[in-house]
């Protein structure tokens, strides 16, 4: 299969911080609508691959191709206007309100114009049910309310490719909830994303295909069903226990 | 750049050199006034701190008014006020006085900010244990105040020091009056002596802030200091 | 009952403030445009009251001030009040002269602080960004912070002679409401000085924008001059207010420096009067109370620009000289 028929193709990525290998040979594909959840130890790479794919952050070695296009080779800008990201910790514009938030990247980026931007603002506050808050400061928001703007505000540049990082480890237990709906919605609706989550009931209703990481290594992945039940690694086993522990299960959280 | 010009600049810094022993000699006045209105606007400033923090309500009113007026009036005014005014001599009590009323006010200013950054939770936590509101803020609130102190006086070290050169004005013989006159016996090296008496500025505020900083590293309290 | 009283006083206090506040800028703007006007109404440095009302305040003054002599701190009282009452009629007589001189203070310190902003701007990009200039902006910034504004005052007025005679051959100055050749020094020294300091308060504030912001900028695809300009700067910008009004105190205060370089501003004007009349003390004081003014409606004026650009959660820090 030719690497032009995937939405995203990651080959042999290599990243080092110093003499620290932390992503080490990474090996995957993505086809649209495809959902792609990461998970892994904490310093096992995954917060690091998701940000090579934007290159937020540099890698030295192997190709990251988006839509059979080398992302080294594409304008840094450009890229990333086809490519959303949620944050951890929202990082929303203190200055600007949600709905000047989301409005922020079609108005500079794309150029258009205030009230068309605004009115996408709106549509996209509209899809992730915070319509009547689109005159709120982020800090008169709630931690689940601003990661929702921080899903509108990716939304609103029309993203071939959604990455969230972690996007509900920052929220109080009560808020995962709401986030996890709207990105079960987006799901639904056939957005591709490619998530590090540790919420299990999520990856195991919504993600196509699970990778797990340690060490910068790929070590082993497959749909959620054979990994959840018949993981073939130790490792795997091993962390899909301690976070079953932690979180109470693969059901629903 | 003729050769003349050259030597006259030369000369120039050869009459510094040479007059090098009478600007120094503006030194010890400088950094004994800075330490006189320090510790003067220390004694005065950090009980009006505390006064504006948890004073009754005429007390910290006065207290605020007063540092408002006294901050928002020029060291130069109240140098002239305490000198030619209210005629206190020599210049260096005059100038005691000034820069020390002065500084009491940004002291106190400073102090109330550090008091005001002490979480909550230490006032009650002392009354807690039984302390009385005096015992608490003198033995809990104001040791920790004191720490927090040292970054905002640091500041106000460089302020008073470089506020000395204004005594020159009511002729206290600092640095600045010191290298003032100077002048008049080679006009050609007024630069050179303007640039050398800053120099000697420049140097007494690094040394300063290192010791202040050693002070800081010596009595902050980890990770308990306000100092970011 | 208490906070009922406490509210009542603070109400008080308020509009107390903003009544005297507001006579004595009526009263500053009329001497600015009476004097621009070459006095229409009164001499530029009149008296609006006549010269009867100082001279009967003056006596009562001395009047009361004699009440009580003899008994310790009864006469020390009378002694205060009647000063008072003599520093009114003194005003009245000498007020005029110092309100004409405050609008040499107020250019003086709104020009300094505007071009020295324009010239902190590209100072603090370097200080932040720079490789090569970054050194040459600390040196800058550290030297002016660490020396004194008589010293560098002094330095362009009497040590760069070329600079007085450059400004004197340019046409126009000291002609007409163009300043004297002394007034030009004096800006260029503030300007300078508050430059170094104005600089290290935007480095403040830009470095204490959370960089996750930029990210975000980034991340949306923003490229990082559009990152600075769109997330950074409206951020850092309100975090420098504070130290703004800070600056701009400073600066009112401070200009009373220009008096050592013949500048005619308030304090300069305050010490003739005070070598004129022997009244040195009232002089001063009434010096003061004129920077008072300045000062406080400074500060007034930029709390409330900052309420206006206020956004919750985009906190202001207090910082400053």
């Amino acid at each position: 299969m030719s690497r032009n028929d995937h939405l995203l193709t990651v080959e042999d990525l290599q990243k080092s911080y110093g003499d620290e290998l932390v992503l080490d040979g990474i090996d995957f594909t993505m086809d649209a609508q495809d959902v792609q959840v990461l998970i892994g130890p904490s310093g096992s790479g995954k917060s690091t691959l998701l940000r090579c794919v934007n290159r937020l952050t540099e890698f030295e070695g192997g190709t990251i191709s988006l839509d059979g296009e080398d992302v080294m080779a594409m304008d840094v800008n450009e890229l990333r206007r086809q490519v959303g990201m949620v944050f951890q910790d929202f990082n929303l514009f203190a200055h600007l309100s949600a709905r000047e938030n989301v409005a922020l990247g079609p108005r500079r980026v794309l150029g258009k114009s205030k009230a068309e931007a605004n009115d996408r603002a709106l549509d996209e506050l509209e899809r992730v049910g915070l319509a009547d808050q689109a005159d709120s400061y982020p800090a008169e928001l709630s931690g689940g309310q601003k990661q929702r703007v921080g899903i509108a505000r990716a939304l609103a540049m029309d993203p071939k490719l959604m990455l969230f990082d972690e996007p509900t480890s920052a929220l109080d237990p009560e808020l995962i909830g709401e986030v996890l709906g709207v990105m079960r919605e987006l799901a639904d609706e056939g957005m591709t994303m490619l998530c590090v989550t540790h919420e299990m009931g999520f990856a195991r209703q919504v993600a196509t295909d699970i990778m797990f990481l340690e060490d910068g290594r790929l070590v082993e992945h497959g749909d959620p069903e054979r990994l959840f039940t018949d993981p073939r690694h130790e490792r795997t086993e091993q962390f899909l226990r301690r976070l079953t522990e932690l979180h109470g299960g693969g059901s629903e959280s | 750049m003729t050769a003349a010009a050259l030597s006259l600049a030369t000369a120039d810094w050869t009459y510094v050199w040479q007059n090098l022993g009478t600007l120094l000699r503006g030194v010890w006045p400088a950094v004994r006034l800075t330490g006189t209105a320090l510790l003067a606007g220390f004694l005065v400033g950090v009980p009006l701190g505390a006064l504006e923090v948890y004073g009754g309500r005429r007390s910290a009113w006065l207290a605020r008014k007063a540092g408002v007026a006294v901050r928002g009036t020029p060291i130069l005014v109240i140098m002239f006020i305490t000198y030619f005014g209210l005629g206190l001599s020599p210049a260096f009590v005059a100038a005691t006085a000034a820069l020390g009323v002065r500084s009491a006010a940004y002291q106190a200013q400073v102090f109330r900010g550090a008091l005001q950054s002490i979480d909550r939770g230490q006032m009650e936590a002392a009354r807690a244990v039984g302390l009385s509101k005096l015992g608490a803020i003198r033995h809990v609130m104001i040791p920790q105040g004191l720490r927090r102190f040292v970054p905002g006086f640091q500041n106000e070290y460089t302020i008073v020091l470089k506020d000395t050169s204004i005594a020159f004005a009511i002729s206290y013989t600092e640095i600045f009056y010191q290298m003032y006159n100077l002048i008049p016996q080679q006009t050609t090296a007024t630069p050179e002596l303007f640039v050398t008496a800053a120099a000697v500025y420049l140097a007494l505020t690094l040394v300063g802030n290192r010791v202040l900083d050693y002070v800081d590293d010596a009595f902050g309290v980890p990770d308990g200091g306000a100092s970011q | 009952m208490s906070a009922e009283r406490e509210r009542r006083h603070a109400d008080l206090e308020r509009g107390l403030t903003y009544a005297i506040g507001g006579a004595i800028w009526l009263w500053l703007c009329f001497r600015w445009l009476n004097s621009w006007l070459g006095g229409v109404v009164v001499g530029p440095t009149e008296p609006l009251v006549p010269q009867s009302f100082a001279t009967a305040t003056e006596s009562l003054g001395a009047t009361l001030g004699a009440v009580g002599d003899g008994v310790p701190l009864v006469a020390t009282g009378f002694d205060l009040v009647g000063w008072a009452v003599g520093m009114v009629g003194f005003a009245s007589q000498y007020g005029p002269q110092l309100a004409v001189a405050a609008w040499l203070t107020v250019v003086l310190t709104v020009i300094s602080t505007l071009v020295g902003l324009v010239v902190a701007v590209p100072l603090a990009a370097a200080r932040v960004y720079g490789r090569v200039t970054k050194y040459v902006a600390f040196v800058y910034i550290e030297l002016i912070r660490g020396t004194p504004l008589v010293a560098q005052l002094f330095l362009l007025y009497y040590g760069a002679p070329f600079l007085s005679k450059f400004i004197r051959e340019v046409p126009g100055v000291g002609q007409g409401i163009v300043p004297a050749q002394a007034v030009w020094i004096a800006i260029i020294g503030f300007v300078i000085n508050s430059s170094a300091y104005q600089a290290e308060y935007i480095r403040g504030s830009v470095e204490s924008v959370d960089p996750g912001q930029l990210t975000a900028a980034r991340a949306v695809g923003l490229d990082k001059l559009g990152g600075i300009r769109y997330v950074v700067l409206p951020q850092a910008l309100r975090y420098a207010i504070p130290s703004w009004t800070n600056e701009l105190v400073y600066l009112i205060k401070y200009s009373s420096l220009a008096m050592f370089i013949t500048v005619p501003e308030i304090f300069t004007q305050a010490d003739s009067i005070g070598s004129e009349t022997f009244a040195y003390t009232n002089a001063y004081v009434l010096a003061a109370g004129f920077y008072l003014v300045l000062v406080v409606t400074a500060s007034y004026g930029m709390s409330k620009v900052e309420a206006e650009v206020a956004i919750p959660g985009v906190g202001s820090s207090d910082a400053g000289r």
